[in-house]
C-alpha cells in the first residue's frame, strides 16, 4: 500500500528517458507521476483507520539487518495528512512550472527525487532509513536552487546546502546516540528505544534533535537560509520548500524529539516554548520589515512555524493536533502565497512592494490573483472560517494552559502577521495602478487555477475540520500521553486527560 | 454591418504635443481638438452611437420619474419605467438591466453645480409658487407627506427642484440620441469620414436645436400643473446643454474609485468651480471597479457596442477583458468632440473675442485629459 506512494516517482524518472519527449511532455509525463501518487495517497487515506494510533499498513522487509538498517514503512495520524499534501503541493508544483522550462528532464528528475525523499521520510519507521530518505532531498533541491534559480543562485544554494548537510549530521549523531548508547539491536523506530537513557544523555541527544531539524523547520537563530533560498528559487520549488520540506524539521521535531525523548522534552519545555515565542516574534518582525513579497512570506514562514514549537512543547492532545494542522494549513497557505506571488512576478517582473501598487485593478491589473492574495493573508492571519484559524485556535487553545505567557505572546506574533500582510496587500495591490504597469500580460485561467485550488481547500478545512481532524486523533492523543507520564506530578493539567473529541 | 476592418484602424503612436497657442490656432483655422485619422472616427462615431442608444434608455427613464413619480417619498421602482411585472423585477435583480444610476449621478451634479436660467428660475418665488401648488396637489389627502411638509417645509420644494433637473436632462438627453443616431447614420451613409466633420455634425445639431424649449409640467388627479412654464424660455443650449457640459464635462463630483478624497484634508476643493472630476478628466483605469459612474456607463454602453469597435478593441491590450478602459478612453475621445462642436457652436463671430473664446477653452481643456487621448 505505502510502497508506490514511495517509489512511483523513481518509475517516472525512469519514463523521462523514453525518447522524443520534450519540455512540454516532460511536464505531462511528470504531472501525470504526481497525479497518481496524489490518487493513490487518497485512497491510503480512505482506508486508513484514524480511531486506532497504531501504525498501518506497515511494510517490513530485512535490508541491511547487521547495520540496524531495515525497510519498514507504516503510516499514522501524524504522517497522514502530510502524505496526503506532500501529493497536492507537488501536484500543484508540477503544474506551475514553466513548460519551457531548461534542462527539462534533469528538472524532472530532481522534483521526483524530492518527491520520494519527503513521503519516504514521512514513512519511514527505521531512522537510517528516516535519515536516508531526509538526505535524498537534500542535492536534489540545492541543484533546483542552483540551476534553476535567481541571480545569487548560488549564493542561496550553497547556504542551503552547508545548513541542511549540518542538519543531517546533527540528526545522524543523534540517532546513532539513541542507539547505540541505548542498547536497541536495530534502527527500528520505537518510542522507548531511548527512555534507558540518563537524562543527561537523553538532553544531549535531544539537543542534536532540535538543533538539527530546528535548521530544516528553520528556528530562529538557525534560518538564514530560508530567505535566501526562497527569493532565488523559482515558483515551483519555493511551493516545495515552504510547503513540504520544512514539515520534515517539524515532523521530526515531533516524531524523533518529543517522540523517543519524552522525558527530557518535558524537562525543557518551558525553554521550548520561550525558543518558540523568540522564533516568532523574530519572523514576525523580520516580515514587516520586508519589501521583496517573497522574502515576507519566507519570513512569516519562520513565524508560523514557532508556533508548531509551542504546540509541541506544551504537548497536550489538543496543542498535538494543532501541530498536525498548522502544518497542513502553512503547506497549504504558504504554497497558495508562493503561487501567486510567483504570478505576479512573472506578470510585472518585480516583487518590490515599494514599486507594486494598484494590482487589484479590474481590467488592467490582476484582479483575481489579488482576490486570492487577500483570502491567503486572511488565512494565514488566522482569520476564522479558514484554515489557519482552525490551526492556530487548536495550539493556542492547547497550549495556554501549560504555557500561558509564552501563547499570549506567540498570538500577538500571530496579529503581528495581519500587520505585515495588510500592507503588503495595501502596498501592492490597493491604489491607482503605476502608468509602468498598465499594460501588463493576462493572467490566464490555467495559471488561476492552482490559486483555486488550494484556496477552496484552505476554505474547505477550515470550516469543516473534522475531515482531517479524524484521521490525527487518536495519534494526537497517544503521542502525547508518555509525556504526561514524566511530568512532575503538581504539574499534571486537566488537559492531559482531554481527548479531542470530534463527530 | 462591418464597415472596415480592425487591421484598417492600427493606432498609430502619439507625437501629438502642442502649445496652447497651437491648440487655439488650430481652432481659429477650423481644426479639431482630436487627431484626425480613420480609426478616431471609426472609434467616435460607434462608441457614440452606444452612448447615443443608452442616452435614449437614461432619457426615458429621466422624464419617467420626473413625470411619474412625482414627490413619490420611496421611489423604489423609479428604475421600472411603468412595468412591475415578475419577470422586469427578476431581470432588474439579476442585473440585466441598464444602470440608470448614472443617469442619476449627472442630474446631481447638475443640481449641484447649477448653471443657466432654469438654476436661476428655480430659486424665484415664481417657481416656489408653482411648485407649491403642485405639491398642495399632490399631498391632498395624505397626511404622512402633509406631516412631512410642515414639518420640513423646504424639502418637498428642494424634491421638485430636482424633479426638475430629471426633467431637464431628460429632454436634453432626447435630443442627443436622436443626434447621435443621426451621426451614426451619416457615418453609415458615408457622410462622415473626419474627426471635423464629426464635430460639425454635433455643431450644427446643437446650433439647430439651440431654441428648443425646456418645459416641464406635471398632471396630478387630471390636472396639469406647469413647473417650468414655456413661458419663462428655458431653451436647449442655453439652459440644458451648456450647464451640462459644464456640470458633467468638467465640474462632476469626486467620485470613489481607487481614491479616497478627503475634504477635510483639502484633497477635494473649496469652490465648486474649481472642480475637475468630470468626463474629460476621469481617469479610466478604475473603470470595472465596482458602482464608480465610468464603470455603469460602461457597462450599459457594452450591451449596444458596435462589432468594429469590437474588433478594434480586440487588437491590443487585453482584447475583450479591458473592455471598459478602452470605452472609457474611446468616450473621452467623442466628449472632446462634442465639446469642440459646443466651443464650434459658441464661437462668436469677432475674430479678437472668438480667439479669448477658444483660449479660455483650452486653457481648462489641457488641464483635463486632451493630451492623452491624442494618437
Amino acid at each position: 500500500m505505502l510502497g508506490p506512494l514511495v517509489w512511483l516517482p523513481m518509475v517516472g524518472v525512469g519514463l523521462f528517458f523514453l525518447p522524443g519527449l520534450d519540455g512540454r511532455r516532460l511536464r505531462h509525463v511528470a504531472l501525470a507521476i504526481a497525479g497518481l501518487g496524489f490518487l493513490w495517497s487518497l485512497v491510503v487515506a480512505l482506508q486508513f483507520n484514524g480511531q486506532t494510533a497504531a501504525l498501518q499498513f506497515v511494510q517490513n522487509l530485512d535490508w541491511l539487518a547487521p547495520l540496524g538498517l531495515n525497510y519498514r514503512l507504516g503510516v499514522d495520524g501524524l504522517s497522514m495528512p502530510l502524505v496526503v499534501m506532500t501529493g497536492l503541493l507537488m501536484l500543484v508544483a508540477i503544474y506551475c512550472t514553466e513548460p519551457e522550462v531548461d534542462r527539462p528532464r534533469l528538472y524532472y528528475i530532481m522534483v521526483m527525487l524530492i518527491y520520494t525523499g519527503v513521503i519516504g521520510a514521512f514513512l519511514s519507521q527505521n531512522l537510517l532509513l528516516f535519515f536516508l530518505f531526509y538526505e535524498l532531498e537534500l542535492i536534489p533541491l540545492y541543484l533546483l536552487i542552483g540551476i534553476w534559480g535567481g541571480p545569487r543562485r548560488n549564493y542561496a544554494a550553497t547556504k542551503f546546502v552547508i545548513y541542511t548537510a549540518l542538519s543531517g549530521v546533527l540528526i545522524l549523531a543523534a540517532f546513532l546516540g539513541v542507539v547505540l548508547l541505548g542498547g536497541a539491536r536495530s534502527f527500528d523506530y520505537d518510542g522507548q528505544m531511548a527512555s534507558g537513557l540518563s537524562m543527561t544523555a537523553q538532553l544531549v541527544l535531544l539537543g542534536g534533535i532540535l538543533i538539527g531539524f530546528g535548521i530544516k523547520v528553520p528556528l530562529f537563530p538557525f534560518h538564514t537560509w530560508l530567505p535566501d533560498a526562497h527569493v532565488e528559487a523559482s515558483t515551483p520549488v519555493s511551493i516545495l520548500l515552504a510547503g513540504v520540506l520544512l514539515k520534515l524539521g517539524t515532523y521530526g521535531l515531533l516524531r524523533f524529539g518529543l517522540g523517543l525523548f519524552p522525558e527530557a522534552w518535558a524537562a525543557i519545555a518551558p525553554f521550548l516554548a520561550s525558543w518558540a515565542v523568540v522564533s516568532v516574534l523574530f519572523g514576525t518582525f523580520s516580515a514587516i520589515a520586508q519589501k521583496d513579497m517573497k522574502k515576507m512570506v519566507a519570513y512569516s514562514s519562520i513565524g508560523h512555524m514557532g508556533f508548531v514549537l509551542l504546540a509541541a512543547a506544551a504537548a497536550t492532545p489538543i496543542s498535538y493536533l494543532g501541530t498536525i494542522f498548522q502544518m497542513v494549513a502553512h503547506g497549504l497557505i504558504s504554497g497558495l502565497l508562493f503561487v501567486l506571488v510567483g504570478v505576479v512576478y512573472k506578470k510585472t517582473k518585480t516583487r518590490d512592494i515599494d514599486t507594486l501598487k494598484g494590482l487589484l485593478n479590474p481590467e488592467r491589473g490582476l484582479p483575481v490573483i489579488g482576490s486570492l492574495m487577500i483570502l491567503a493573508v486572511m488565512a494565514s492571519a488566522g482569520m476564522p472560517g479558514m484554515m489557519g484559524f482552525i490551526s492556530e485556535f487548536l495550539i493556542f487553545r492547547g497550549s495556554f494552559e501549560r504555557f500561558p505567557i509564552q501563547t499570549l505572546l506567540c498570538m500577538v506574533g500571530t496579529g503581528l502577521t495581519a500587520v505585515y500582510f495588510l500592507l503588503l496587500v495595501n502596498k501592492t495591490f490597493f491604489g491607482r495602478l503605476p502608468e509602468a504597469f498598465t499594460n501588463l500580460p493576462e493572467v490566464r485561467w490555467s495559471e488561476r487555477a492552482p490559486g483555486f485550488v488550494l484556496a477552496v481547500l484552505i476554505v474547505i478545512f477550515g470550516l469543516q475540520p473534522n475531515w482531517m481532524a479524524r484521521w490525527s486523533e487518536a495519534t494526537a492523543v497517544d503521542a502525547v500521553k508518555s509525556v504526561a507520564l514524566v511530568r512532575p506530578a503538581m504539574a499534571q493539567l486537566p488537559g492531559d486527560q482531554v481527548s479531542v473529541y470530534s463527530n | 454591418m462591418v464597415l472596415a476592418t480592425s487591421q484598417d484602424f492600427q493606432t498609430p503612436d502619439s507625437t501629438v504635443t502642442f502649445t496652447a497657442d497651437q491648440w487655439v490656432d488650430r481652432l481659429i483655422s477650423g481644426q479639431p481638438l482630436l487627431t484626425e485619422n480613420p480609426h478616431n472616427v471609426m472609434e467616435v462615431v460607434e462608441i457614440l452611437a452606444a452612448y447615443g442608444r443608452v442616452l435614449g434608455d437614461y432619457s426615458k427613464n429621466l422624464l419617467y420619474i420626473a413625470n411619474h413619480q412625482f414627490l413619490v417619498l420611496f421611489p423604489i421602482f423609479k428604475y421600472m419605467n411603468g412595468d412591475r411585472s415578475p419577470q422586469k423585477l427578476l431581470r432588474h435583480g439579476l442585473h440585466q438591466r441598464i444602470n440608470y444610476e448614472f443617469a442619476e449621478y449627472c442630474m446631481k451634479a447638475m443640481l449641484w453645480h447649477g448653471g443657466g436660467g432654469m438654476d436661476a428660475y428655480l430659486d424665484t418665488p415664481e417657481f416656489v409658487a408653482g411648485a407649491r401648488r403642485a405639491i398642495e396637489a399632490k399631498i391632498a389627502g395624505n397626511p404622512i407627506m402633509q406631516g412631512v411638509d410642515r414639518l420640513f417645509s423646504e424639502f418637498l420644494i428642494e424634491q421638485v427642484r430636482m424633479s426638475c433637473y430629471y426633467s431637464n436632462l431628460g429632454q436634453f438627453w432626447t435630443i442627443m440620441h436622436r443626434l447621435f443616431m443621426d451621426l451614426e447614420q451619416a457615418y453609415r451613409d458615408k457622410k462622415i469620414t473626419k474627426i471635423i466633420e464629426v464635430v460639425n455634425f454635433v455643431k450644427d445639431g446643437l446650433v439647430a436645436n439651440a431654441a428648443v424649449p425646456i418645459t416641464y409640467s406635471v398632471t396630478i388627479k387630471g390636472e396639469i400643473y406647469d413647473i417650468l412654464p414655456a413661458s419663462q424660455g428655458l431653451t436647449f443650449l442655453v439652459d440644458a446643454a451648456i450647464p451640462y457640459v459644464e456640470a458633467v464635462f468638467f465640474r462632476s463630483l469626486p467620485f470613489m474609485g481607487t481614491l479616497s478624497y478627503n475634504a477635510q484634508a483639502r484633497m477635494v476643493p473649496q469652490e465648486q468651480d474649481k472642480f475637475v472630476y468630470g468626463a474629460l478628466f476621469a481617469d479610466p483605469l478604475p473603470a470595472g471597479g465596482g458602482g464608480i459612474p465610468p464603470t455603469l456607463l460602461t457597462q450599459d454602453m457594452l450591451h449596444y457596442l458596435g462589432e468594429d469597435l469590437l474588433a478594434y478593441y480586440r487588437t491590443f491590450g487585453r482584447g475583450e477583458h479591458d473592455l471598459r478602459v478602452k470605452m472609457v478612453v474611446s468616450f473621452q475621445k467623442s466628449m472632446f468632440c462634442v465639446t469642440n462642436g459646443a466651443i464650434f457652436g459658441l464661437a462668436p463671430a469677432d475674430p479678437e473675442a472668438a480667439r479669448a473664446h477658444y483660449r479660455a477653452w483650452v486653457d481648462r481643456l489641457l488641464t483635463g485629459r486632451l493630451m492623452d487621448v491624442q494618437d
